[in-house]
């Protein structure tokens, strides 16, 4: 839905993803804004539908209903998968790609649900990328595993995005996915970008480049007096204690940004000496 | 940008990009910022017209270039430095081969005063990993009698996603006068108009030497703060050669006139804090202090407020009001008293180095065009007050009779625009 902003700029909203999705748009003409936000749209929808875990038509269920056959998948996957791994490695395996059904376990309502630890035993063992079988086209799980692409899909929306969109016009333009976001350049008064951070009276300056926030002052849990993030660390099953609230990240890409986020969150109290250590520019709310 | 992450390259990868083509820059263009500024003193003072130019460009790559060009020229007259006097008064013109006169009971006026002065600054600012800047820049300016050249670097490091800038910046230049008519003896007597000047053809040189720290912290979403402190040493030849002083008797009528002599080394300290606060998410109020202390005795205050009226989309209004106090330098005389000049080593009668209160009121309308180019205009009125300050005792009385301190008023007219190529 395209909305006309007071600065005589445009800005297309739409949902995907579980997110308010907008694209901010530095141009006087409505016309463009609509063609340029409905292609955005277009592609976070492309993206969502492809690898949605929730959908049982789609290449994603093809991939965890195998039954521990090995499934052929397309170059943009094998790309998506290959990262994956990169961040299983980077992260020494705090990042996996199938440890989403561990989530199945957990409530992150500010709650002091924990959980059962057979219950995280038993779902662990189903966990592991060394489990899988990936020669960068085809991918082999044993039967009992799933992988997702959550923590991964939504950055990498936002980049594409930002990419369609960059290559259709010279109009400065936002991409901003539930608060990752990425521009193409500054505004045409050569000011930055400014976006407030949820839950925080910091604000983001971005010229290009992009931006993403891991975390959320709402999605936690309490255990024996202490906060839980809601990122589950894939070696143990449960998740970092003291973690801040929120980390958000600036990098070139959306892609590299969140995923900086994730891992510093997954890193708990060391969530600010892991982005040091990276050299990230960054804000961390605790 | 550049982030020393290993995930930078994996997360271009998954966009099918290499790193190279990710920091392969587009190509946008120059931007230009054109302004010219009418200054016009009342009474005959100093008229100025300044036209400048300033050329950025900014690259994706977060580097970006500046260039700047001022023309100034200056014409009408400045105070000389010497007192009135009941009778009209002949001065001799720096070169020696001229004078002019002074009407009595006028504040001598130098009207042989006429320059154009050019300068030309060029920066260039370049992200130095993901949250540090480097500028660099290059000064010079030069009129007839005058050159300056400078370089300068700046590094400014940011914390907390930008929302915390520190800044460390260092500054040298070296000025070169080259006076018309020589260079003169401090608290020596001005010629008169057909003895030979004495003097023979010279240059002085002056060093400056700046430092500045500088921290900017966003405090909300809506209010930012910024506080700098700096120094700056001078050393060299810091005397005004065109300056004079009258040496009076009893009854404040001049004797003589004497060249000015300042010491030739000035250490200045200045702090400054700004405070910006967005208003109703619409428009912006700025306040600033800034407080500067030197070794010549100098002390002063400046109070300056801006409140930007965003009254449209695309239109505002900004009032200003500025106001300055400063003390006098230890070496500031209105006038000497007969002898007074032989016991003296540095003594001057410049006004700007005088006590006195200024007051600027100015207002600014812009305007954005729609397609995002902005053009404005400013008028401002300004107003300077001098304190008696400086009187030799024993030609008090003779001197009470002068306006020591005249009133100046001056109104300054600007108008910009920006364009882009």
């Amino acid at each position: 839905m395209l909305a006309h902003l007071d600065d005589g700029s445009h800005a297309w909203r739409f949902r995907a993803m579980a997110s308010p999705c907008e694209i901010l748009l530095d141009t006087g003409d409505a016309a463009l804004a609509a063609r340029l936000g409905a292609l955005a749209q277009a592609e976070a929808q492309r993206i969502e539908a492809k690898w949605s875990r929730y959908r049982p038509d789609n290449l994603m269920h093809a991939i965890n209903t195998a039954g521990g056959a090995a499934v052929e998948v397309d170059e943009e996957t094998a790309r998506l998968i290959d990262y994956g791994e990169h961040l299983h490695r980077f992260s020494e395996g705090r990042f996996d790609l199938t440890s989403g059904v561990l989530r199945r376990l957990w409530r992150f309502d500010g709650s002091e649900c924990w959980a059962d630890a057979g219950d995280v035993a038993a779902v662990l063992a189903r966990v592991g990328w060394s489990r899988v079988e990936w020669n960068g086209r085809a991918i082999r799980l044993q039967p009992d595993m799933e992988i997702d692409f959550g923590g991964i899909g939504k950055e990498y929306a936002v980049d594409r995005s930002l990419t369609l969109l960059r290559d259709a016009t010279d109009a400065p333009l936002l991409v901003n996915y539930g608060g990752d976001l990425a521009a193409s350049g500054p505004r045409r008064d050569g000011t930055q970008w400014q976006v407030g951070i949820l839950d925080s009276t910091a604000r983001i300056h971005l010229r290009s480049g992009a931006v993403a926030t891991s975390g959320s002052a709402y999605r936690h849990l309490w255990h024996a007096g202490r906060r839980y993030g809601h990122l589950l660390d894939a070696r143990s099953g449960y998740p970092v204690a003291d973690a801040p609230q929120a980390v958000t990240v600036a990098a070139p890409t959306c892609s590299a940004a969140g995923a900086l986020s994730s891992l510093a969150l997954l890193h708990g109290v060391g969530a600010r000496g892991f982005l040091e250590l990276q050299g990230a520019d960054y804000h961390v709310l605790d | 940008m550049q982030l020393n992450s290993p995930l930078n390259a994996a997360a271009l990868a998954l966009l099918g990009l290499s790193q190279a083509s990710a920091a392969a820059d587009a190509a946008p263009g120059w931007s230009f910022d054109t302004s010219t500024l009418v200054y016009s003193e009342a009474d005959g003072r100093v008229q100025a017209a300044e036209p400048r130019v300033r050329a950025t460009r900014t690259w994706d790559s977060g580097r970006s270039a500046s260039l700047g060009l001022t023309l100034d020229t200056l014409t009408g007259a400045s105070p000389n430095g010497a007192t009135p006097s009941s009778a009209p008064q002949t001065f001799t013109t720096p070169s020696g081969n001229g004078s002019y006169t002074i009407a009595a009971g006028e504040t001598p006026l130098d009207d042989t005063f006429r320059d154009t002065r050019i300068a030309l600054d060029a920066s260039f600012s370049t992200p130095l990993g993901t949250r540090n800047t480097l500028t660099t820049t290059l000064f010079a300016s030069t009129e007839y009698d005058y050159l300056s050249i400078g370089a300068g670097a700046t590094i400014a490091r940011d914390f907390n996603l930008r929302n915390t800038t520190v800044s460390l910046g260092v500054n040298v230049s070296q000025d070169s006068i080259d006076p018309v008519g020589g260079v003169p003896q401090a608290l020596s007597r001005m010629p008169d108009e057909n003895e030979p000047i004495g003097r023979t053809e010279g240059t002085e040189s002056k060093q400056v030497f700046d430092v500045l720290a500088s921290v900017t912290q966003l405090l909300s979403p809506a209010s930012l703060v910024t506080l700098t402190a700096s120094l700056s040493l001078s050393d060299g030849y810091l005397t005004d050669p065109y300056k004079i002083l009258s040496v009076v008797g009893t009854d404040g009528e001049p004797l003589r006139y004497v060249y000015e002599g300042r010491p030739d080394s000035r250490f200045k300290q200045a702090v400054y804090g700004e405070y910006k606060r967005f208003v109703a998410d619409r428009d912006a109020w700025t306040i600033s202090l800034r407080l500067m202390s030197d070794d010549w005795g100098v002390f002063s205050q400046t109070v300056d407020s801006t409140y930007r009226w965003n009254f449209g989309a695309r239109d505002y209004l900004e009032p200003h009001l500025r106001y300055y106090r400063q003390s006098e330098a230890d070496f500031y005389r209105a006038a000497l008293f007969d002898g007074e000049e032989n016991g003296l080593v540095e003594a001057s009668a410049d006004p700007r180095l005088a006590a006195f209160d200024a007051i600027t009121i100015g207002l600014k309308y812009g305007h954005t065009t729609r397609g995002g180019l902005p053009w404005w205009v400013r008028l401002e009125g300004y107003t300077q007050l001098g304190r008696t300050a400086g009187v030799p005792a024993a030609a008090a009385d003779g001197l009470s009779k002068f306006d020591l301190e005249p009133e100046l008023n001056a109104v300054m007219f600007t108008a910009g625009f920006r364009f882009d190529r």
